[in-house]
């Protein structure tokens, strides 16, 4: 997690000569900001960052304050109301402590779960700090220090530590070491992807952790989210390059981030550890590390490592049937189902898949009723033949077993069934409950277009004129059909063909006014 | 909350009793929760009133006393009573349904759909309890037990009992009865048990054990005979002191809460009351730029918006934090 630069102060409602707000800029933590007086019901103070972050995580050193708020705004914005709250008020000490001064010097770690989530997924490039201390008169207070981090960088080099790998009890320490001779299980780990975990403390620890292990503050240890950066690489490094040593030792003896405990694991839920919890339970070799956390990372796994299980293998097909007869139909959807797919019994919307019987003429009419272009143009269903559901279950059925199979086995080269399902783009419904009708001559391109784009919004597309009609789509001037259309009619609207194509290049239903044909003069 | 409040008597008992009657019937009747609320407002501020009120002009000078409300005092002193109560009184259907709520488990909507279906008194329940559910039909059995007061003897004695039990299940238990008993009134309505443990907390998941076990040994030595709600955190019944000397006492009803630990000193203080103290203490806590209710205490940002739940560690951490006096349970009656 990268720091945030801190440029300047911008202002400052109060502080003390020597402790000015300046020092919040500074690394050294013995460089505090305090107040110009005692008792001093509030103080705050903008801090200007180097640029536009988002702000991911806060690190808190106190110096007497009662209460600590952190808001984000921006440079820009004209008034201090603009600025929001990204940390809300948070206690730092509690009155008792503040009237006998003790425990002045508390730090805490808001990770992403403490900040205000609306707030701390936006850029800010300033923050206003507030602390109070209503508590005691006679205490000028402050912070000591105070960091912003912004979410872990993809791209951020990774910090040059010793890579550690872990199995089980082992710890595994990479040394560049020239030697070319095989240690005893060196091989053994060629075959595995690299189980990165923690590493052993990384280069430069924080202020704040370096005050924590200053303090005996217990809150402050159970909510601080592993914040050490994993290093990033996971290419599987040829074992004769480097070797690798074992350590029998329990990896909590010398390293500052201890196996995970039940109550950390409850507090962070910063990748890292689960990342780390999760090898820890299973060792297996399969489980590769993608490399600094981020959020979707674990939402897909590479295929290829990690076995799918069965309930899912078809997840997010939604399939319709067509052609199969009863006893296998039935059996084809429950297996579908059972991997985790979705049936249709007719053509929708959602529907992903139509598996239909090759032969027979009824089922390729089917077929062709759905390409035809009367339907709607969404989307064409990709074929599946019942042979390949088949395959993909791993469960070969003998061809003299199965009384359809025979037939249909003449191209079983047929696509493969698509990885990801790449979710349909939802078509907006900038036409619900209008109808259409489309009078006059249009060239035939044209025509097809205008009755995509009508259905496609959900409108309805008349082939006469009714009473039902709402607007009538003509490329013609007035005539006099029009007036009677209308006496008809009073509520008709006669308008042009680009009002349709620019409500869809607007992704709006925009106003048809502008595009109304009118009766000449 | 128990539906009877303990009778006040004060100079102006007369004024405030049918200021009660009234708020009664806006609630029960009417469904009319703010009139209700109006009329208890100043209903309590008149009991408060040192000397006996002479005028609706000098009423109204109270805070909750208005133009209406005088009107009706000036009525009240002048003729003895009231004509919109009296025709209340008469209204059969209302005054059905003011009674039928005082039975536990019958709230004002299921009392009106009882009278509209013709059942107006006890005996008419008691020959429809097929169309009453569980709660109902315990409220209806022990009609008379509820409706009597509880000595603040048999308080002490159901308390013993209670804390014993809890404390021979798990000594890190915390519990206490609050409610009008814990500010030392010498009768209660029912009995409000605050339950907690180290192991719960308001970030771990649902423990209903620590609760289901407290009131299964309750249940074992017949201190608790009937349940009339048991949830993951709430536990409502019905208890009975062991009988002494061929003397049965009167069935009560007991609830208990099972609270997270970190959120139970903010209860205790929200169940002891009383419910005015509580307005009071919340409206200070504002003023110190703190919310306070029955879970947390949070303090306010400067754009108002609230804090995280400060941490509590006993009652009087509450008053400290939004610096207000701290005042023991028996002198927080006003």
């Amino acid at each position: 997690m990268p720091e945030i630069k801190l440029k300047h102060v911008v202002s400052c409602s109060s502080a003390d000569s020597t402790h000015t707000a300046e020092n919040l800029l500074k690394p050294d933590t013995y460089r505090k900001w305090k107040a110009q007086h005692a008792g001093e019901k509030q103080i705050s103070v903008i801090l200007q960052f180097e640029k536009e972050e988002q702000i991911h995580s806060i690190d808190i050193g106190n110096e007497g304050s009662a209460f600590v708020e952190v808001l984000a705004g921006h440079s820009t914005s004209v008034s201090e109301q603009e600025y929001e709250v990204i940390l809300g008020m948070s206690s730092f000490m509690s009155p008792s402590e503040s009237k006998n001064g003790s425990n002045l010097n508390r730090t805490r770690m808001f990770g992403g779960d403490k900040l205000v989530k609306a707030a701390a997924e936006k850029k800010w490039d300033r923050v206003k700090i507030v602390c109070t201390q209503p508590y005691t008169k006679n205490l000028a207070y402050g912070l000591s220090f105070i960091r912003f981090h912004s979410p872990p960088d993809k791209d951020d080099p990774p910090p040059s530590s010793p890579k550690v790998t872990k199995l089980g009890h082992f710890k595994v320490k990479e040394e560049e070491s020239s030697s070319p001779s095989m240690r005893p299980g060196s091989l053994f780990f060629n075959r595995t992807n690299k189980t990165e975990i923690t590493p052993p403390k990384a280069p430069q620890t924080s202020y704040a952790a370096v005050a924590l292990q200053g303090t005996s503050s217990t809150e402050t240890s159970a909510e601080k989210p592993i914040t050490k950066t994993p290093p990033s690489s996971t290419t599987p490094k040829d074992p004769s390059s480097g070797k690798r040593k074992f350590e029998f030792k329990k990896e909590s003896s010398s390293h500052p981030h201890p196996k995970a405990s039940p109550s950390h694991s409850k507090e962070s839920n910063s990748q890292p550890l689960s990342k780390k919890i999760k090898a820890e339970v299973q060792p297996a070799p399969s489980v590769k590390k993608t490399p600094p956390p981020e959020k979707t990372s674990h939402k897909k796994t590479p295929p290829s490592s990690q076995p799918v299980e069965l309930n899912r293998l078809l997840q997010g097909t939604v399939f319709v049937l067509s052609g199969f007869q009863n006893p296998f139909r039935s059996d084809l959807r429950d297996k579908a189902l059972e991997m985790g797919a979705k049936y249709r019994p007719d053509w929708t919307p959602d529907s992903t898949h139509l598996i239909y019987l090759m032969d027979g003429a009824d089922s390729s009419s089917e077929e062709d009723d759905y390409s035809d272009d009367d339907s709607p143009p969404r989307h064409k269903a990709p074929t599946h033949r019942p042979e390949q559901k088949d395959a993909a279950k791993k469960e070969p059925r003998s061809a003299p077993d199965d009384p359809y199979a025979g037939s249909t086995d003449e191209n079983t080269d047929v696509e493969e069934e698509p990885e990801v399902e790449f979710p349909i783009p939802e078509l907006p419904d900038l036409f619900v409950g209008k109808h259409f009708f489309l009078y006059g001559e249009f060239p035939p391109a044209e025509r097809r277009l205008l009755q995509r784009y009508i259905t496609a919004f959900n409108g309805e597309l008349e082939e006469y004129m009714n009473e039902k009609v709402h607007y009538v789509i003509t490329a013609q001037e007035w005539d006099d059909s029009f007036e009677e259309a209308l006496n008809d009619n009073t509520s008709l609207y006669f308008v042009r063909p680009r009002w349709i194509y620019n409500c869809n290049e607007r992704q709006k239903c925009i106003p048809h006014q502008p595009y109304v044909v009118v009766p000449q003069a | 909350m128990s539906k009877r409040k303990a009778p006040q008597e004060t100079l102006n008992e007369g004024i405030t009793d049918f200021l009660v009657e009234l708020a009664n019937y806006e609630r029960n009747v009417n469904r009319a929760i703010h009139k209700y609320n109006a009329y208890r407002k100043a209903a309590s501020v008149i009991a408060k009133y040192p000397t006996k009120i002479k005028s609706g002009a000098e009423a109204k000078k109270l805070d909750g006393v208005g133009a209406k409300i005088a009107e009706k005092i000036d009525e009240f002193l002048a003729t003895g009573k009231l004509r919109k109560l009296e025709k209340i009184r008469q209204d059969d259907t209302s005054s059905s349904i003011n009674y039928l709520t005082r039975v536990s488990g019958i709230g004002p909507a299921a009392a009106r759909k009882l009278v509209e279906e013709g059942i107006k008194t006890l005996d008419d329940l008691r020959n429809n309890e097929n169309k009453l559910n569980h709660h109902q039909k315990i409220g209806l059995k022990y009609f008379e037990d509820f409706e009597m007061r509880i000595p603040r003897e048999e308080m002490l004695k159901m308390q013993d009992i209670v804390l014993e039990k809890v404390k021979n299940l798990d000594s890190e238990y915390l519990a206490t009865v609050c409610g009008s008993f814990r500010r030392g009134a010498q009768s209660s309505g029912d009995m409000d048990i605050l339950l907690t443990h180290p192991d719960f907390m308001s970030d771990s998941p649902k423990q209903p054990h620590l609760l289901h076990q407290v009131v299964q040994s309750l249940e074992e030595c017949k201190f608790l005979t009937d349940t009339l709600v048991k949830g993951d955190t709430k536990y409502m019944g019905v208890g009975q002191l062991p009988s002494e000397g061929g003397k049965q006492f009167p069935f009560r009803r007991i609830d208990i809460r099972l609270i997270p630990k970190d959120q139970y000193f903010c209860g205790v203080l929200y169940f002891t009351g009383s419910d005015i103290f509580n307005k009071n203490m919340r409206a200070h806590a504002l003023e110190k730029g703190f919310t306070l209710n029955e879970y947390t205490l949070r303090p306010l940002g400067v754009t108002g918006m609230a804090g995280e739940p400060l941490p509590v560690d006993s009652e009087k951490d509450i008053f400290d934090y939004i610096q207000y006096k701290y005042r023991e349970p028996k002198d927080r009656s006003e």
